[in-house]
């Protein structure tokens, strides 16, 4: 699904974001990408989006050589993938329902088809009673619930979320990552930028460990803390 | 995926598109205005110019029109003498038309000018030379032709409104370039003041684009409400000047003609309906593509 090879980014004041990072994340999967702030675990899932091009190496997402696309062919590549951020990126003057419908009009989709997604989609993230209240009459995990939700109203292979939980208090944060691992489960593949420790340690899912811009390891079923997964599996 | 079935029309579709211009357009209520007033006092400046102008190209071809050369025999000139100026006169192609006036009419026209005004019945011989009245087919050629009678054998005398002719030849060459240069510049105002409102417009919903980014919609969708702004304020303001601009000649044309009746302006015969859609089509681009630059910039960055 994701394929990255030798992924370089420099940013233009010269910082170096990533450092000739290569992965490989299969269909289906569910992975952590985790590491200190700044360790460019945003600026690898702005790549996947194509919100940025690499400096240097491959990036394939979905098939797409997404380092090589040409600008016109973005809005294509974005309506195959779902994007989640920690501020929720909601409408405030748009209900849930307008919110999710919006991912929809605004690519041109028939209305009935608008009409036939748009519940099915509330409906995953359990938010179909709520669908004529507006963003700032919610929760932060309802918030985030609506986004989740627009992110997937196109049935997306690929859910990319930075920071879902950032704004969250434990118990929402349990809710959207109880969420996504339904959402997983229905066959699409999420990537999950965190440094949410606890959420991590209790999914016990791969974990691709950022550092300095460079990957420093990859563990199936890994903990947040290296140490304490070394630890864990040592002793267990 | 979903877009299947876009041959039909879709209702929801252009439902919610419309809805999008029409936030688009109040949401930036006083902008708006400032951009509609705008173009519509450019629309004004624009229009009395083009209307000024075709009534003075009207006018000026009345004038030219007018143009005549008089070219005097010599008084001692025999009749067949005449008839070689005569001949010479129809010889050449940039003449129109050639009258002959002989003596006796010349007085007889002078008579009934002067009438009242000198007492023409004191004149007991007549002082007047046989002339020809000629008349040019281009203008710009009078001065050239007037020349060349001059040097025909046995006229003794050429005359023509010498000062008058290059004065409004010189004003015709120079009414063009300017025209141009401040068609363009009211143009260039009012477009940068639409694409400021746009830009107003795009900064305060780029949210709503950076989603509309986000979940994949193309540039042009992104693009198409703010040129439906933009032609709208464009078509506003216009529709505003248009209205102004008809009382204004409704009520003002009048009383310039009967203020200033030697003013030579014929408004009669400009074409006021071509002028408006001309006006029209002018408001309409500047404001589309105004916008089209104003997000196009934003979608860039």
């Amino acid at each position: 699904m994701i394929s990255l090879r030798g992924v370089s980014l420099v940013y233009p004041n010269g910082v170096r974001a990533l450092d000739n990072v290569s992965l490989e994340i299969g269909k289906g999967e569910f992975v952590f990408l985790v590491g200190h702030s700044g360790t460019g675990k945003s600026s690898l899932l702005r790549l996947l989006y194509r919100e940025m091009g690499p400096s240097s190496g491959h990036i394939i997402v979905d098939g797409i050589r997404v380092d090589r696309l040409a600008r016109g062919r973005i809005p294509a590549l974005r309506r195959h993938l779902g994007v989640v951020f920690q501020d929720y990126k909601l409408l405030n003057d748009k209900t849930v329902w307008e919110n999710v419908a919006f991912a929809l009009q605004v690519t041109g989709a028939h209305t009935r088809d608008v009409q036939r997604q748009v519940p099915r989609a509330l409906d995953l993230v359990g938010l179909g009673h709520k669908s004529r209240m507006y963003p700032d009459e919610l929760s932060g995990g309802e918030q985030q619930r609506t986004a989740i939700a627009r992110a997937l109203v196109n049935n997306p292979k690929l859910l990319l979320c930075d920071e879902p939980s950032g704004n969250l208090d434990p118990a929402n944060t349990t809710e959207i990552m109880e969420l996504l691992r339904r959402i997983n489960l229905k066959g699409t593949t999420v990537l999950v930028a965190t440094h949410n420790q606890a959420v991590v340690d209790r999914m016990r899912r791969r974990v691709v460990r950022l550092d300095n811009g460079r990957v420093i390891t990859d563990e199936e079923r890994g903990y947040y803390f290296l140490g304490l997964g070394q630890d864990q599996i040592l002793s267990g | 995926m979903k877009n299947e079935g876009t041959t039909s029309l879709d209702w929801g579709r252009i439902r919610f598109f419309l809805g999008e211009v029409q936030r688009n357009f109040t949401r930036n209520a006083g902008m708006q205005i400032t951009a509609i007033g705008t173009v519509a006092v450019t629309i004004v400046m624009l229009g009395v110019f083009l209307y000024a102008r075709s009534a003075f190209i009207h006018a000026e071809s009345g004038i030219f029109n007018q143009i005549e050369i008089s070219a005097y025999a010599d008084p001692s000139a025999t009749a067949p003498q005449e008839d070689t100026i005569r001949t010479a006169l129809a010889k050449d192609p940039r003449i129109l038309s050639v009258t002959f006036v002989p003596k006796r009419e010349g007085l007889a026209q002078m008579r009934r000018l002067m009438r009242g005004e000198i007492d023409t019945s004191l004149l007991t011989e007549n002082p007047l030379p046989d002339k020809f009245r000629i008349r040019v087919r281009d203008a710009q050629e009078v001065p050239a032709v007037a020349q060349s009678i001059s040097r025909l054998p046995h006229v003794q005398n050429v005359e023509y409104g010498r000062q008058v002719v290059q004065r409004l030849l010189q004003l015709a060459a120079v009414m063009r370039p300017v025209g141009i240069a401040v068609i363009v510049l009211f143009l260039l105002v009012a477009g940068i003041i639409i694409s400021n409102t746009i830009r107003l417009t795009v900064f305060a919903r780029r949210r709503e684009i950076s989603i509309m980014q986000l979940v994949g919609a193309t540039n042009m969708y992104i693009r198409m409400p703010f040129i439906c702004e933009g032609l709208l304020a464009g078509i506003a303001g216009t529709a505003i000047a248009v209205g102004a601009l008809a009382l204004a000649r409704a009520s003002l044309v009048p009383k310039i003609a009967s203020a200033l009746p030697w003013l030579p302006i014929n408004t009669v015969a400009i074409d006021v309906s071509a002028l408006v859609l001309e006006l029209f089509a002018v408001g309409a681009a500047v404001g589309a593509v105004a916008s089209w630059i104003a997000v196009g910039r934003y979608l860039r960055a």
